[in-house]
C-alpha cells in the first residue's frame, strides 16, 4: 500500500491528514503539528508564517498564563479588598482575555476537526474542540448567569499546551527525518552551472543536461553525475555505496550525484540529464518505502479509528456519572479531561516514525528498503540463508589451473597458453560467468584471439565450432563425451602431474624465454577438482586436450559479514546450485556449517518454504528471486537501480555484505522502538483515561500529560539515530583492491598426460 | 524589610545579569529604532517575561501546596517548606557566591538537546518578526530560558508553599529586572557596552548582586533552619 507523504516530516499522510496553503501553495501535513513545524522551518517568506504561528502561541500562552493569575487571585480571595462583589467584573475580563486566545489557538483545531468531519471521520481535533467549546461556553454561561465558577483558565490554557504540544512533536520529527531530507526533493535541488563566460548560474537539478559545467562547493552534495575536470578533493559516497570513508577525487574521475564534496571545490563535466542519475533512482525508492505501510502500523491505525468515538462515549459516561455524584461543574471538568488526555497521536506516530527512520538510517548508506514492514520483519528473523555464488563470492569466476594432456605440451609446440586462447575463442561472444572469466584471463595474458566459426551453443553444456580449421569445444566432460570427444583414458583417475608451468609466462610457442622451470608439483585431478569451483573440459579435433579450472573468489567481506550475523544468535545456512564440493569448501571457508547443495531454484525455494522459520534470504537477486520472494525478508546484494525490477525486500549496495549485521541490528531496534512506543502509547492512554475519568487528573494537567506522551514518542524514536552508531561495522578497506586481489591469485598450470 | 522587598533589590541588583545574558536580545527587538516605538515594543517584551515568571512562580507554589495536601499521609507544610527553604537558600548562596567570584567551578548546565533546540530556534524566529506582539511572545518564550537567576527564585517560590505567595516572589523577582531590561534601547544599550568595556563596572555589578543574592540565601536558609515566617517581615 503506498500513500502520500506528509510535506513536513515525510511519514504518509494517512487518516489525520491536515491540508493548508503554507509558502505560497496548497500543502498536505499527516498532522496539525507538522503543519505548524513547516510555518516555522519554512516561513521566511514575506508572509512570515513561521514567527506568525511562533506569536500566535507566545501570545495566546501569555493570555493563558495571565487568565490563570487572575483566576488564581480571584478564587484565592486575592479581590477581596476591594469594595463590593469584584467576581462579575474579573470574569467579564477574564473573558475578555480567553475569547481572543480561543480564536487564536483554537481555529486551527476547529478547521481540522471540520475537515475530519468532511471526510466522514472523527480525529483528535474533534475532542479538543469538543473539550474547549463545553468549557469555554460553560463559562460563558455562568459569566451571564452571575454563577460563581469560570473555567476560561482551563479551555484556554489546555489549547495552550495542545498546540505546544502538537508544535514540539512536529519539531522532533522534524529533526528524526533529517537524515533523510536529502532524499525527499532531489529533482528541487540547486547546482551551480558555470557557463563559457564565467558566470555562474543556480539551476535545478531537472535542468540540468549532460556536457553542463558544474561547480560544487565544500561541503555541497554533487547533483549530477560527471567527471572531474578541475580540482581535487574527497567525496563521500556511502549513501550510493554504503562506504563510509571519503573518497579521492581528482580530474578525470567519474563522480556520482548524491555524494558529499568534502574539501575543495570541484568543477564537473556532467555525463547525463539531472533527473537519469542513480541517486534519483535511490530517492525515489525510498519516498516509495516511506509512503508503505507496515502491519503494525495498519493495526495501529485501525485501532486510533475506533479510539476518538470510544473516547467520546467514555467522556459522555463520565459527564453522566459525576453528574449524579457532584455539582455539575465538577462533572463537567472530569469529563473535559478524560477528552483532552486522550491521546491518539502517540497511537498513530508509534510506528511509523521508528520505521521511517530506520529507513533514513539505512537509506544513508545506499541500503534501501521496500518499506516499514520490511524492517519489522528483519528484526523478527531466526535464521540468515545465503547463496553461494555472487552473494559469498564475487560471481566473477577467474581461471586458477590449466591442465593439458601430453599430446598438447609435450609435442612442443602449443601448451597451457593454447587451451586458453581455443576456450577464449570459443566462449568470446558468451555472457555466461565461466566464458568471461576464461576469456578475461585470455585478454589478460595478451593471447591472440583465434576466429571462431560455425558456434553453436548448448545452454547447460557448453560451445562447439571450428578454431583454425579443427573442430574445437568447451564444456562440461559428459557432453563433451556425447559430442564426440575421446577423454584420455587416465583423465579422472587421480593422475600425476609432473611438469607446472605457468600460463602467463609461457609463451605459445612453447619456449620458456629465460623463465626458468619452477618445481614438480604433484597433483591429482581430483585434488584440482576439489581446489577449484568449476572445470571447462576443451577438445580439440576427436579428444578433449585440456581442462581449465575456474574459481570465483570470496568477497572480502563475507567472512565478516557471516560472523556478525552469527553473533547476533541467529542460524546461518548456505544454499547453493553448485557441487557439494564448491559449496563445502566456500562454506568452510567464511564458517557456515549448515550446506545444502546442488538445489535448484525451485528446491531452494520449497526449502525455505517448507522450514517455515522466519529466515531472511541473501541472494545476488538475479538467479534466485523466487526463493528471495518465498523468504521472510529477501535481501538482495545488488545495484540499487534494479530495485523496482526484483523482487528482494531490501537491497544491499554493490559490495556491501559487510553492513547486513548492523542492518539486522538496526531493524531489531527499530521493531523494539516500535513496540516500546506502541506499549507506551497504549499504556499511557489506558492509565491516563482511567485517572481522568475516575476524577483524579484537573483537565490542565491531563493536557500538559497529552501534549508530553507524543514527545515521550518522538524521544524514544530518536534514541535510534543515537544508538545505531554504536553498531556501524569497520568497513573493508578500499574494496576495488580486494576485488583485484581476487585476480591475483596464483594461476597454476598442469599437464595432463 | 519585607522578604519581597529584598527579592526585589535582589533582582534589581541581579539584573546587570540579565542585561548581560539577554540584553542582546532586547536590544535586537528595537531593531535599532529608539523612542516610543523602541519602548512600546521593550514594554511588551518584559510584561511577556515576567507574566512567565509569574506563572512559574504560581507553578512552584502550588506544586508545593499540592504535595502537602494531595493525600492525608502527606508531610505537614511546614516541614517541607523548611526543607525546601534549606534547598533554596543554599542554591541562592551558590548564585550570590559565583557573583562574588567564589564557587566558579560549579557549572551551569548548558541549554542542549532537544528542547533547547527548539526554544532557541522559536527564540530565534519571533526576534526577526516586526509587530507589536512579536516582542510580547518574545518575552513569554525567553521567560522559559535556563538562567540561574530563576531557578534560584523558583526554588524560594516553592518554599512559599503557596500559589498566590509563588506567584508573588516571582513577580518581586520580575519587577526588579524590570527597569535596567525595559530601558534596552537606550540607557540600558549603553549600559550593556559599558559592562562590556569596563571591567571594573561588570566586577562591582556582581560584587552588588551578590551581596544582595547572599543575604537573600542567608535569610532563606536561616528561615529553613530556625524557622522563620515564610513571607511578610522578617524581624
Amino acid at each position: 500500500m503506498s500513500s502520500a507523504l506528509c510535506t513536513h516530516c515525510a511519514l504518509p499522510l494517512g487518516r489525520s491528514r491536515h491540508d493548508a496553503q503554507v509558502a505560497g501553495a496548497e500543502r498536505g501535513f499527516c498532522c496539525y503539528g507538522c503543519c505548524l513545524a513547516f510555518q516555522v522551518a519554512h516561513g521566511e517568506s514575506e508572509e512570515a508564517d513561521a514567527a506568525w504561528l511562533l506569536i500566535r502561541l507566545g501570545t495566546g500562552a501569555f493570555l493563558s498564563m495571565n487568565i490563570m493569575l487572575f483566576s488564581l487571585l480571584l478564587y484565592s480571595g486575592g479581590f477581596d479588598m476591594a469594595e463590593g462583589n469584584p467576581r462579575p467584573i474579573v470574569h467579564a475580563a477574564l473573558f475578555l482575555l480567553a475569547a481572543p486566545t480561543v480564536l487564536l489557538l483554537g481555529w486551527p483545531f476547529l478547521r481540522e476537526a471540520w475537515q475530519d468531519g468532511a471526510r466522514g471521520r472523527l480525529g483528535s481535533a474533534a475532542l479538543i474542540v469538543l473539550g474547549v467549546a463545553a468549557a469555554f461556553l460553560a463559562s460563558v454561561l455562568a459569566m451571564l448567569t452571575g454563577g460563581e465558577r469560570v473555567y476560561f483558565d482551563t479551555a484556554t490554557m489546555v489549547l495552550v499546551l495542545f498546540t505546544l504540544g502538537r508544535y514540539l512533536e512536529a519539531a522532533g520529527r522534524a529533526r528524526a527525518m533529517r537524515s533523510i531530507a536529502p532524499m525527499l526533493a532531489p529533482e528541487r535541488e540547486r547546482v551551480t552551472v558555470l557557463a563559457a563566460d564565467g558566470g555562474q548560474t543556480h539551476r535545478p537539478v531537472a535542468e540540468i543536461r549532460a556536457g553542463m559545467r558544474v561547480l560544487v562547493r565544500p561541503g555541497e552534495r554533487i547533483g549530477v553525475d560527471g567527471v572531474v575536470v578541475e580540482g581535487t578533493s574527497h567525496v563521500g559516497e556511502a549513501i550510493l555505496t554504503g562506504e563510509s570513508a571519503p573518497v579521492p577525487k581528482h580530474p578525470g574521475m567519474s563522480v556520482l550525484a548524491g555524494s558529499l564534496n568534502h574539501e575543495g571545490p570541484l568543477v564537473i563535466q556532467t555525463q547525463g540529464e539531472g533527473t537519469a542519475s542513480r541517486w534519483m533512482s535511490i530517492t525515489a525508492a525510498v519516498r516509495d518505502a516511506l509512503g508503505r505501510r507496515g502491519h503494525t502500523q495498519q493495526l495501529a491505525e485501525r485501532v486510533a479509528g475506533a479510539f476518538v468515538p470510544a473516547v467520546l462515549a467514555l467522556a459522555v459516561a463520565t459527564v453522566v456519572y459525576w453528574a449524579s455524584r457532584a455539582s455539575p461543574d465538577e462533572a463537567m471538568l472530569h469529563g473535559l479531561a478524560v477528552l483532552v488526555v486522550a491521546c491518539p497521536c502517540a497511537l498513530g506516530l508509534a510506528a511509523p516514525l521508528a520505521t521511517a527512520l530506520g529507513i533514513g538510517q539505512l537509506a544513508r548508506r545506499g541500503i534501501l528498503v521496500r518499506g516499514g514492514d520490511v524492517l519489522e520483519n528483519l528484526g523478527a528473523v531466526g535464521a540468515v540463508a545465503f547463496d553461494k555464488t555472487g552473494t559469498l563470492t564475487l560471481g566473477e569466476p577467474r581461471i586458477v589451473g590449466i591442465a593439458c594432456t601430453a599430446a598438447m605440451s609435450s609435442g612442443g609446440v602449443q601448451s597451457p597458453g593454447l587451451i586458453l586462447a581455443l576456450a577464449a575463442a570459443l566462449e568470446a561472444r558468451s555472457e555466461h560467468p565461466l566464458a568471461r572469466g576464461i576469456v578475461m584471463e585470455a585478454e589478460r595474458l595478451g593471447l591472440p584471439l583465434f576466429p571462431a566459426l560455425g558456434l553453436r551453443v548448448v545452454p547447460g553444456h557448453g560451445v562447439i565450432g571450428e578454431v583454425r580449421g579443427v573442430p574445437t569445444a568447451a564444456g562440461s566432460a559428459a557432453w563433451l563425451v556425447a559430442s564426440g570427444f575421446a577423454m584420455p583414458e587416465n583423465v579422472g583417475m587421480g593422475m600425476s602431474r609432473e611438469r607446472v608451468d605457468d600460463a602467463r609466462t609461457q609463451p605459445l610457442d612453447g619456449s620458456l624465454a629465460g623463465n626458468p622451470p619452477r618445481p614438480a608439483l604433484t597433483m591429482s585431478f581430483a585434488q584440482l577438482e576439489a581446489e577449484s569451483g568449476s572445470l571447462v573440459y576443451v577438445g580439440r579435433g576427436s579428444r578433449i586436450v585440456g581442462v581449465l579450472a575456474l574459481d570465483d573468489p570470496l568477497r572480502p567481506e563475507a567472512m565478516a559479514a557471516v560472523a556478525g550475523v552469527r553473533a547476533l544468535g541467529l542460524e546461518v545456512l548456505l544454499l547453493s546450485g553448485d557441487r557439494a564440493v564448491a559449496a563445502h569448501r566456500v562454506a568452510a571457508s567464511v564458517g557456515i556449517e549448515w550446506v545444502e547443495s546442488g538445489m535448484s531454484p525451485e528446491a531452494k525455494q520449497s526449502l525455505v518454504a517448507r522450514e517455515g522459520r522466519r529466515w531472511a534470504m541473501v541472494g545476488d537477486g538475479l538467479n534466485d528471486a523466487p526463493t528471495l520472494a518465498a523468504a521472510s525478508v529477501g535481501i538482495a546484494t545488488l545495484s540499487a537501480t534494479d530495485l523496482a525490477r526484483e523482487s528482494a525486500a531490501l537491497v544491499l549496495p554493490d559490495g556491501g555484505l559487510a553492513l547486513l549485521p548492523w542492518t539486522i541490528q538496526l531493524a531489531r531496534a527499530v521493531r523494539r522502538t516500535m513496540i516500546g512506543n506502541l506499549l507506551w502509547a497504549f499504556g499511557y492512554n489506558a492509565v491516563a483515561l482511567a485517572l481522568a475519568a475516575s476524577g483524579h487528573l484537573l483537565p490542565v494537567f491531563a493536557a500538559a500529560l497529552m501534549a508530553g506522551s507524543s514527545v515521550v514518542v518522538v524521544l524514544n524514536s530518536l534514541r535510534l539515530e543515537r544508538d545505531q552508531e554504536k553498531w556501524i561495522p569497520v568497513f573493508p578497506q578500499n574494496r576495488a583492491t580486494n576485488k583485484e586481489s581476487g585476480a591475483a591469485s596464483e594461476l597454476r598450470c598442469f599437464d595432463l598426460r | 524589610m519585607s522578604q519581597y522587598g529584598l527579592i526585589f533589590l535582589a533582582g534589581l541588583a541581579a539584573s546587570w545579569h540579565c542585561v548581560a545574558m539577554c540584553g542582546g536580545f532586547a536590544c535586537a527587538l528595537s531593531g535599532g529604532r529608539g523612542g516610543w516605538h523602541a519602548t512600546r515594543r521593550q514594554l511588551l517584551y518584559n510584561a511577556g517575561r515576567v507574566t512567565t515568571y509569574c506563572f512559574l512562580g504560581a507553578l512552584a507554589g502550588a506544586l508545593t501546596a499540592g504535595i502537602c495536601t494531595a493525600r492525608p499521609g502527606a508531610p505537614p507544610l511546614e516541614s517541607v517548606q523548611r526543607v525546601l527553604a534549606v534547598a533554596s537558600g543554599l542554591l541562592i548562596l551558590t548564585i550570590g557566591a559565583q557573583f562574588l567570584g567564589l564557587l566558579q567551578g560549579v557549572r551551569r548546565a548548558p541549554m542542549v538537546g532537544f528542547g533547547g533546540e527548539v526554544l532557541a530556534g522559536a527564540l530565534r524566529d519571533l526576534q526577526r518578526a516586526p509587530g507589536l506582539a512579536a516582542p510580547l511572545a518574545f518575552g513569554v518564550a525567553n521567560g522559559f530560558l535556563p538562567c540561574p537567576l530563576v531557578y534560584g527564585m523558583l526554588a524560594q517560590a516553592a518554599t512559599s508553599g503557596d500559589a498566590v505567595a509563588g506567584m508573588a516572589t516571582m513577580a518581586a523577582f520580575g519587577a526588579g529586572t524590570f527597569p535596567a531590561m525595559a530601558v534596552m534601547g537606550g540607557f540600558g544599550g549603553w549600559l550593556r557596552i559599558r559592562l562590556a568595556q569596563r571591567p571594573g563596572w561588570r566586577r562591582g555589578a556582581g560584587v552588588a548582586a551578590g551581596v544582595f543574592f547572599v543575604a537573600l540565601g542567608l535569610v532563606t536558609l536561616a528561615r529553613g533552619l530556625l524557622s522563620l515566617p515564610s513571607h511578610g517581615h522578617l524581624t
